[in-house]
């Protein structure tokens, strides 16, 4: 046990002194986080709205008060015209228009009064951001006013999971990326150190082989943990993302899906004659699972034929998992599934290392 | 240590009839010897001889097609890792985490074994007391070679295995080497050592086995082996224009003559009348012999005698 120990600190050094590995595994996802962060959510944290009151009476005075009072929301006010120019040059993200007359037909209770909502569908972080918004506003509005119990609970609570923000979509699924890049780049490291005979000179030492493998795939487990929290602290820190579900799930999901893209690094070093030879295969593996395995857009949108491939990659079990488990995404698969695909994954690249891998 | 379980006339390594082939290629060839307890063993041979396969056979990090190896009564072919402790290994080629440094790596492998000794005993002893905070990849050939001969000692091992220690030292460095495999003698450890270097086995080597092409040519004392095949001495100068072979062979005692770069080596049976004729046909012509000296026949002659070829090609 002492020798395992001794050889993962080893390890987690050579890995830390070891600049490109910290690149992809730290430096790498959270380029990916920041920058679709910032181009996705802009305005998330500081929502600027145009008023436009065009009714000018203590109803919407009280209305302009209660959009007002939300937290991290601006208001702008002005003519409509000028609002929704300045929305078009993305001065305000969205514009809220009072027409006249909205006083009246509230208080005259005969039909609904209308509010108009200027969104732009296609910024849909802030689009979605919008429609909670008003939603939330109103309802309190409408529940003030009337004086009564609402005879329905508005539903925009669930409006929040289902109509997942692209960042939250992303985090998730930039930890699936991340964790597959650390496991699959295993093979490197473990390719130089067969080439340099450092493997070699190991067996000619009392440790066996299963701490030094051991030892390997606990330093592994220990980054991922490291990747987990970063990369979940700063969704969350800075781009607001709420991690929804059961600490338990997302990490028997971390660990497990690390496992599994480790034992994928194995079988890429069982086939590898030296490090160049392992950074290209790492390389072809790589690219097609942070592609094709809804990382970066769901797998829905994705032409039937990519589906298909999809359908059978390890990283789109684990993303989907992490995504469920995390902000409630929606399910792609059954959580069962993700597990099981993963575990399958995972025996299957385990058995053939262990049949193929070399040692000198 | 351990008491050792070998007493002094014991063998610590018997190997019969080793062999083991790579595809069509046969890398060692039958070969069979026996390291007595407390000697330093040299197997002695050109680059490609067979002596890295053998040692690796020994070291139980190969496995060999046929034969018997026994090394310090454990069968190293079925049972390797019953010796993984009580041996010290130096592969050929220094094996090195090239991130971590010096006593990080002395470090770690001390931390496989249940004793042996101190790192810093080591560091001393190796002379890399300036490079105890160098990371192995930023060390010299040399420097990589007393660390990787420093790891092969952290356990404090009965019997070690250096496979070409020497190779990328200085000459001062290949000494202070010579002085610490002579000092593990003096502390009654036993070594097997290989080498293409002459010297190295002349001053080292309690006794020795010269190998070519898998096979072990012959194997006793650098004496042995020497006067077994060499009665006369040579003498030797630099070849002087007017003095052929014929004359040469001609001279009181001469042997046989041969030449070596730019020298002539007379083999002889009688010194000092060579000498004198040499001296008198010198003088008739006027000129001095340059760099005349007598030697006795080393390793390197009877492995040219053995191989018809020098040993450092």
């Amino acid at each position: 046990m002492r020798a395992l120990l001794l050889l993962t600190v080893a390890n987690i050094k050579s890995f830390t002194r070891d600049r490109a590995a910290l690149f992809w595994t730290l430096a790498f996802p959270l380029i990916f986080v920041f920058l679709f962060g910032s181009i996705f959510s802009g305005g998330n944290s500081a929502r600027t709205i145009g008023f436009a009151d065009l009714d000018g009476t203590p109803v919407s005075a009280q209305l302009k008060a209660a959009f007002a009072g939300v937290p991290n929301t601006k208001l702008v006010e002005g003519t409509e015209e000028e609002l929704l120019t300045k929305m078009r040059d993305g001065e305000v993200s969205s514009v809220i228009v009072v027409p006249k007359g909205f006083a009246q037909t509230v208080q005259a209770k005969a039909a609904p009064a209308t509010v108009t909502v200027y969104t732009d569908p296609s910024q849909s972080a802030a689009d979605g951001g919008t429609r909670q918004l008003v939603g939330f506003v109103l309802s309190g509005q409408n529940q003030a006013m009337s004086g009564q119990q609402p005879a329905v609970v508005p539903g925009f609570q669930s409006v929040q999971t289902n109509d997942l923000s692209f960042i939250s979509y992303l985090v998730p699924s930039i930890l699936g990326m991340s964790l597959m890049q650390l496991g699959v780049f295993s093979a490197i490291p473990l390719v130089a150190d067969r080439e340099k005979l450092i493997l070699k000179r190991l067996q000619a030492t009392p440790l066996r082989r299963w701490q030094l493998v051991g030892s390997n795939v606990l330093m592994r487990l220990l980054i991922a943990i490291f990747q987990t929290v970063i990369i979940v602290g700063v969704g969350s820190a800075v781009f607001n993302v709420q991690v929804a579900g059961s600490w338990l799930l997302i990490g028997a999901f971390v660990l497990l899906g690390s496992l599994t893209f480790i034992a994928l690094g194995y079988v890429i070093a069982s086939f590898a004659s030296s490090e160049e030879s392992a950074n290209g295969m790492t390389s072809v593996v790589q690219f097609p699972l942070m592609f094709l395995s809804g990382t970066f857009f769901p797998i829905d949108a994705m032409p039937d034929a990519l589906r298909t491939i999809a359908r059978a990659m390890p990283l789109t079990y684990l993303g989907d998992g992490l995504r469920q488990v995390m902000v409630s995404g929606t399910p792609f698969s059954p959580l069962w599934v993700c597990f099981a695909v993963l575990i399958g994954w995972l025996v299957v690249c385990f058995g053939i290392a262990a049949r193929f891998f070399r040692w000198q | 240590m351990t008491p050792s379980t070998t007493s002094a006339a014991d063998a610590v390594i018997r190997v019969e009839a080793l062999r083991k082939t790579y595809g069509e290629l046969v890398a060692v060839d039958g070969v069979s010897f026996v390291v007595r307890a407390g000697e330093v063993f040299g197997l002695l041979g050109p680059n490609g001889a067979g002596k890295t396969t053998t040692v690796e056979v020994l070291e139980g990090l190969r496995k060999a097609d046929s034969g018997a190896v026994t090394v310090l009564g454990v069968d190293a072919i079925r049972h390797p890792d019953e010796l993984r402790s009580r041996i010290g290994v130096s592969l050929q080629t220094a094996a090195l985490y090239p991130k971590l440094n010096v006593v990080e790596v002395l470090e770690l492998f001390r931390g496989f074994y249940p004793s042996g000794r101190p790192v810093d005993e080591l560091v001393e002893l190796m002379d890399l007391g300036e490079k105890r905070k160098t990371r192995t990849q930023d060390l010299s050939g040399g420097q990589r070679q007393r660390l990787s001969v420093a790891l092969a000692l952290v356990n404090d091992p009965e019997l070690i295995f250096l496979d070409e220690p020497t190779t990328g030292m200085d000459p001062a460095a290949r000494r202070a080497l010579w002085d610490v495999v002579l000092g593990l003698k003096t502390r009654g450890r036993s070594i097997l050592l290989t080498t293409h270097h002459m010297e190295e086995a002349e001053v080292l080597c309690d006794r020795l086995a010269i190998m070519d092409h898998g096979k072990i040519l012959e194997a006793g004392t650098v004496d042995e082996l020497v006067s077994r095949r060499f009665h006369e001495r040579a003498v030797r100068f630099d070849a002087i224009d007017g003095l052929t072979d014929e004359q040469l062979g001609a001279y009181p005692g001469v042997t046989s003559v041969k030449h070596e770069g730019g020298a002539v080596l007379l083999y002889t049976r009688d010194v000092p009348d060579t000498i004198g004729a040499v001296l008198a046909a010198t003088d008739r012509l006027g000129v001095d012999p340059a760099n005349l000296a007598v030697r006795r026949a080393t390793l390197e002659d009877v492995f040219l005698d053995l191989t018809g070829r020098a040993l450092r090609d």
